[in-house]
């Protein structure tokens, strides 16, 4: 990480700094819903718009991912009637959003999904990243099942601000000029705000370097038991960081069917109905397909396009999520062992 | 020579009669059935020192020590003092004497399921409601049956109690986090009552008139679309039982009542039992107590007092649907009719 001016901030100040702000910027970071969770009196994390300092949730993992203040659940791309049509309205304000270095590293597989897939840029997507700025927070407490070290994602440079909570008072660096002059009545501290070196969970990530390896793997036996343990609900890929899929429908409004507007919406690979054409056919009966896909997709599709690395920055979400218990990194060991025995020549029938 | 034991006033202090004549089953009271696991010590210490050393799970989740002689009743009495006065006054802020032991047994250990603190299904935490009712129907000379079940899959038994209280969460749908997955659809469809629906749009549309509030829509939503407020409700089922003359399993009372609402009908109990009994407390189960009353004059002396929330709502009548061993087991010369006269 390049070396930043520090600063040290009461709740107060920092109150007043996002105040100062606000007045340029929609400000996003992770917020605590009360009983939000799964389960009885669970609370769930959520990217939300904020106001102060204490609404931030620093000391748990966000249950959602980041890509929601980018492309929210459910979005309107415009409004239409018979031969007019009015785009939804864009972002006034530039945008900052609180993250993590996975969370940030996140969003460069999403710019390369919704910018450079085809070479035709998403228009709904630029109109707000181009807006974008992101506040990086330190993960001084990792959480269980983070691996970011594994896949390169516990470093970024994408960071205009970086700030550490520290009881009651929080210490910000400054990595973007634009943001200098709200600092010119505090003094520099000596302090190095650091993401994550070593995480304690290790995976080591396979690599699946050629096609037929891949066409190899789809009819590898490891898949099998995912069609009685995965329910396919799509809690991973909702939760992922990285995934992008969505649906796009058109809402007719009541009594006029050419009035209404045009909507995306999130999708998953993982839900019934996904890969459905038109007559009908689907192409992934079993959730093992399904499953298969999914992991193959993060681990070998995405890089054979962009030649970057893995679909995956390593956040846990996915697995955390998983109502079956389902974990990410223990399947990304069964395909490591299974691209073994395929290069080691091992027969499955 | 047989012992001369007073067994009404064995029973009352929780020792049960045993069929060797001078023998009981002390049954010690678990209010919402979890405990400190230390506690399992002192019953294992009874059961060893002044029972047979074996151990009884009781059918109402007591803690039971079989086959104690009489003449140990008062060195048993002094050794679960502590756990009286630790589970009963201190967890349930009940006020009593402990060091002769439990004064009373017809207000019969509050079950619960283990809910909201473990279980995937539960909407509520079952034995914070189990301890709070525990201060509102003991000591007291009134026999009641109540159990708390933590979501309408009723693992408690409510259907088969006096008052089976069932936790229930009346979900929140955010409409803009739905991805019209259908998840929660096809679960109400295959696990509760079939209220959801996907719309043209792609969205959920909900009948909450027949919503059980369950909240496995919830538990199914990979979105987090769907979420349990912070209020808790309940249902309260009504009159169930067992037994040899009129088992029956009981009905809806109460439906979407906060818990302050609950604990408020609930603490009615003993003031309604004394006017059936005019005061003389004998040991009949409460159910005969609504039978004897009859529904409405029950629902009168329940409700006395009570501010219910804006959500609730309370039967205008009820029919239950009794098991009869023997046909019309109910016509009867007018004499025996047990109805308040």
């Amino acid at each position: 990480m390049k070396h930043a001016q520090t600063y040290q901030l009461t709740v107060n100040e920092m109150n007043e700094f996002l105040e100062q702000l606000s007045k340029k910027y929609d400000i996003y970071a992770p917020v605590r819903i009360s009983c939000g969770g799964r389960y009885a009196k669970d609370d769930s994390i959520i990217y939300q718009p904020i106001n102060t300092y204490q609404e931030i949730e620093f000391h748990e993992r966000s249950t959602y991912p980041l890509k929601e203040v980018l492309t929210p659940i459910t979005q309107t791309l415009f409004y239409f009637t018979e031969d007019e049509f009015k785009e939804s309205k864009s972002p006034q304000k530039d945008v900052l959003i609180f993250g993590r270095a996975c969370d940030i590293n996140s969003i460069k597989i999403q710019d390369q999904i919704y910018l450079q897939n085809g070479g035709i840029e998403d228009y709904f997507y630029k109109r707000i990243r181009d807006k974008i700025k992101f506040i990086l927070m330190d993960c001084p407490e990792q959480f269980e099942g983070c691996f970011c070290c594994s896949v390169g994602a516990n470093k970024t440079d994408m960071q205009s601000l970086a700030v550490s909570d520290n009881n009651g008072s929080a210490y910000v660096g400054i990595y973007d000029s634009d943001f200098n002059n709200y600092f010119a009545k505090y003094s520099a501290v000596d302090h190095e705000i650091q993401t994550p070196l070593e995480n304690e969970l290790k995976v080591d990530y396979p690599v699946i370097d050629n096609l037929d390896l891949a066409n190899k793997l789809k009819e590898h036996p490891m898949w099998k038991e995912f069609d009685a343990r995965c329910i396919g609900c799509g809690s991973c890929t909702v939760s992922c960081s990285t995934c992008t899929c969505f649906e796009t429908t058109d809402i007719v409004y009541t009594q006029n069917a050419h009035i209404g507007e045009r909507r995306r919406t999130c999708s998953s690979c993982m839900v019934d109905g996904f890969d459905k054409v038109a007559g009908g056919q689907s192409f992934r009966k079993k959730t093992s397909e399904k499953y298969r896909y999914k992991i193959l997709h993060k681990v070998y599709g995405y890089n054979a396009r962009f030649h970057t690395g893995p679909m995956c920055v390593g956040c846990g979400r996915c697995s955390a999520r998983c109502p079956e218990l389902i974990s990410y990194p223990a399947t990304l060991n069964k395909l490591s062992q299974a691209i073994k025995e395929i290069k080691g020549g091992v027969q499955h029938d | 020579m047989v012992e001369d034991c007073n067994i009404k006033k064995l029973r009352n202090n929780c020792f049960r009669q045993s069929k060797v004549p001078g023998e009981f089953m002390l049954q010690l009271r678990v209010p919402g059935a979890l405990i400190d696991a230390k506690w399992l010590d002192v019953i294992k210490h009874v059961c060893q020192t002044w029972g047979d050393g074996t151990f009884h799970l009781g059918m109402r989740q007591t803690l039971n020590a079989p086959r104690i002689k009489a003449k140990d009743i008062p060195a048993v009495n002094e050794y679960i003092q502590p756990y009286l006065q630790a589970v009963e006054c201190d967890m349930c802020d009940v006020k009593m004497q402990t060091k002769d032991g439990y004064p009373y047994i017809a207000p019969r250990n509050i079950m619960a399921c283990i809910g909201g603190i473990h279980c995937i299904k539960g909407n509520v935490y079952t034995q914070r409601l189990a301890q709070k009712l525990e201060k509102l129907i003991y000591p007291n000379p009134y026999h009641i049956k109540i159990s708390v079940s933590g979501c309408p899959n009723d693992c408690g038994k409510g259907h088969f109690q006096d008052f089976g209280i069932i936790g229930c969460t009346k979900p929140i749908y955010t409409i803009d986090r739905c991805i019209g997955c259908g998840a929660c659809v096809r679960k109400c469809e295959s696990a509760a009552t079939r209220v959801l629906s996907l719309n043209d749009k792609n969205k959920v549309e909900k009948d909450p008139c027949c919503c059980v509030g369950c909240g496995e829509c919830v538990t199914a939503c990979p979105t987090g679309a769907w979420r349990r407020p912070a209020k808790d409700f309940y249902k309260i089922i009504l009159g169930g039982r067992t037994g040899k003359q009129y088992p029956r399993m009981g009905k809806m009372f109460a439906n979407w009542l906060t818990e302050e609402s609950v604990l408020s009908i609930m603490k009615n109990w003993p003031k309604f039992s004394e006017w059936v009994l005019g005061g003389k407390p004998i040991y009949i189960h409460g159910g005969h107590l609504i039978d004897r009353a009859g529904y409405q004059r029950f629902k009168d002396f329940m409700l006395d007092g009570v501010n219910l929330n804006p959500e609730a709502m309370i039967a205008e009548n009820i029919n239950w649907a009794e098991t009869e061993y023997r046909s019309n087991i109910h016509v009867k010369p007018l004499d025996k009719h047990l109805s308040v006269k």
